[in-house]
C-alpha cells in the first residue's frame, strides 16, 4: 500500500512538487489576512535574520567605498590645487569642505534632537541600510533590532515628519513599513479644520486620505498631522499636505491625495520613538 | 553545481534589490532580480527542482519586502515550474525574443501578485497597480535581463576580438 502511494507520488513528482509549494504559500498568506500568525512571524524573522547580516556589511562596505572613492576625488582636487597654488590653499579647501561636512550633520542631529521639543519621548535614532526587496511595498530595512530596544509598531520619524511603524524585529535589524505603503494606515487629522480621515499607501510616492467627510473643509495645501486615535502614531506628528480632493458623484466618503511630510525615498537616519509599542488599535491591524 | 548558484544568486539578489539597485530605479521602479533568477536557473533545472527553487527565491524575497509571507513564494514557484517545463521550447539567444519572453513571464507574475493581493488584501487599485508597477517593473526587468544574460556573449565575443 506505501509502496503503492510512494510510486504514484514519484510518478506525479511535478505536480506533487507544484501543488505543494502553492499550497504552503497560499497557506502562508490566509494566515497573515487578519492577525501575523507564530508560524509566520517566526519564518520571516528567521528569513530576515539571515539576510539582514549580508545587507548591513554590503551596506556599510559600499559606505566605506563611497567615502575612499570621495577622499581620492578630494585628493586629486588638492593635488590640482596644490599645484596652481602651491599647496596651501587646497588644504584649506579640504578642510573647509570638512567643515561644511561637519556643519551639515550637526544641522541634521540638530533638527532630529530638536524633536524632543516637539514630541517629548524617548528616540532611539537609527540608520537605514537596506530598501525593499520588491517594487510593491514601501518599506526600509535598519541597523538596529531588539538588542538595542526596537520593538514592533515603535513610530519612526525624521524631523521633517512621519516616516512609518516598525513591523519586523530581529536582534541586529529592524524593518519599517512607510506611510506609503498599500497595506499602512495612519489616522489623520486636517491641521486647519480638525477633520480626521486614514491616511493610507498608494502603490505611488503619494498617499490618499480615505474616509473623509463628503461636506468636510477640506483644500488642497491643508497640513495633515496623526490624530493620535489609531493607537500607534502620537497626536501631533506632521504626516504631510494634501494636493487634491476628490468628491465623487455617489461615494460616501470624499478622499485626498497627500504628499508625505518626510522626503521618504532619500532617508538616511530615522528616530524611533520609544514607549509608544504597546498600544493597541486599527492602525496594527490588517495584516500585521 | 545548482545550490552553490542558488546561494550565490540569492546573495547577489539581496544585495543589489536592497542596496545597490536603488539609484538606479526609475520612478521608484527597479528591475525584478529576483525574477531573473528564477527565469535564469529554472531553464536548466527539472519542473520540481524548479519550483523548488523558485518558492525559495520567493520567500527570501518575501522576507526583505514589506509585502506579505508567501506571495512572491507562489508567483515565483509557478514561473519556475513553467519557464522548466517550456524550457526547450523557449530557448532562445535572440535579444529580442527574451525580452519578449522576461516581459511576458514579469507581466504575468505581476498580474499574478496583483490578483492573490486583491483577494487576501484588497486595498489597491487595480488600474494604477498595472500603470505604475506591474508594466514598468515587466519592461525594465526585461530589459535588464537581456543586458545580463547577454554578457557572456559579450565577453565571448570580446575575447574573441582580442
Amino acid at each position: 500500500m506505501v509502496s503503492a502511494l510512494l510510486r504514484l507520488l514519484l510518478r506525479f513528482r511535478r505536480t506533487v512538487v507544484l501543488a505543494g509549494a502553492l499550497l504552503v504559500a497560499f497557506l502562508l498568506m490566509t494566515l497573515q489576512v487578519r492577525h501575523e500568525s507564530a508560524v509566520v512571524s517566526v519564518t520571516r524573522q528567521v528569513l530576515l535574520f539571515a539576510a539582514s547580516p549580508l545587507v548591513r556589511v554590503t551596506s556599510g562596505a559600499l559606505h566605506g567605498v563611497q567615502t575612499v572613492w570621495r577622499d581620492y576625488a578630494d585628493l586629486r582636487g588638492l593635488r590640482q590645487e596644490n599645484l596652481r597654488l602651491q599647496g596651501e590653499a587646497a588644504v584649506l579647501k579640504r578642510r573647509i569642505q570638512q567643515l561644511e561636512d561637519q556643519a551639515l550633520e550637526t544641522q541634521r542631529l540638530q533638527r532630529l534632537l530638536g524633536l524632543r521639543e516637539n514630541w517629548p519621548a524617548e528616540y532611539l535614532s537609527a540608520r537605514v541600510v537596506g530598501k525593499d526587496a520588491t517594487n510593491w511595498f514601501k518599506s526600509i530595512l535598519l541597523d538596529r533590532g531588539s538588542l538595542d530596544g526596537v520593538r514592533r509598531n515603535m513610530p519612526a520619524v525624521t524631523a521633517d515628519g512621519l516616516v512609518g511603524r516598525v513591523v519586523d524585529v530581529t536582534a541586529t535589524a529592524s524593518r519599517v513599513q512607510l506611510l506609503t505603503d498599500p497595506v499602512s494606515s495612519v489616522g489623520g487629522l486636517v491641521q486647519r479644520t480638525r477633520v480626521t480621515g486614514i491616511v493610507s499607501g498608494n502603490l505611488g510616492a503619494v498617499a490618499r486620505v480615505r474616509y473623509l467627510p463628503l461636506l468636510a473643509d477640506v483644500v488642497a495645501g491643508d497640513e495633515v498631522v496623526t490624530s493620535g486615535m489609531g493607537g500607534v502614531f502620537p497626536k501631533g506628528i506632521p504626516v504631510g499636505r494634501i494636493t487634491a480632493v476628490e468628491r465623487r458623484s455617489g461615494a460616501l466618503f470624499a478622499e485626498a491625495l497627500l504628499i508625505p511630510a518626510a522626503e521618504l525615498g532619500r532617508l538616511e537616519e530615522v528616530m524611533l520613538l520609544k514607549g509608544m509599542e504597546a498600544r493597541q488599535g486599527f492602525e496594527t491591524g490588517s495584516r500585521r | 553545481m545548482t545550490p552553490v548558484w542558488l546561494l550565490v544568486g540569492l546573495m547577489l539578489c539581496v544585495v543589489g534589490q536592497a542596496i545597490l539597485l536603488e539609484p538606479l530605479g526609475v520612478g521608484g521602479i527597479r528591475p525584478d532580480l529576483f525574477l531573473l533568477l528564477v527565469f535564469f536557473l529554472s531553464q536548466r533545472l527539472r519542473p520540481e527542482a524548479a519550483t523548488l527553487q523558485g518558492f525559495l527565491i520567493g520567500l527570501t524575497q518575501d522576507a526583505l519586502s514589506g509585502g506579505p509571507l508567501g506571495l512572491r513564494a507562489f508567483t515565483n514557484s509557478l514561473l519556475a515550474f513553467v519557464a522548466s517545463c517550456l524550457s526547450r521550447d523557449l530557448y532562445t539567444e535572440t535579444p529580442l525574443a527574451q525580452f519578449g519572453l522576461l516581459f511576458t513571464g514579469s507581466l504575468g507574475v505581476g498580474m499574478l501578485s496583483l490578483a492573490l493581493f486583491l483577494f487576501f488584501f484588497g486595498a489597491v487599485s487595480p488600474l494604477p497597480a498595472l500603470l505604475r508597477v506591474i508594466v514598468p517593473e515587466a519592461t525594465y526587468t526585461a530589459a535588464a535581463g537581456v543586458v545580463l544574460f547577454s554578457l557572456p556573449r559579450i565577453r565571448a565575443a570580446l575575447a574573441r576580438l582580442a
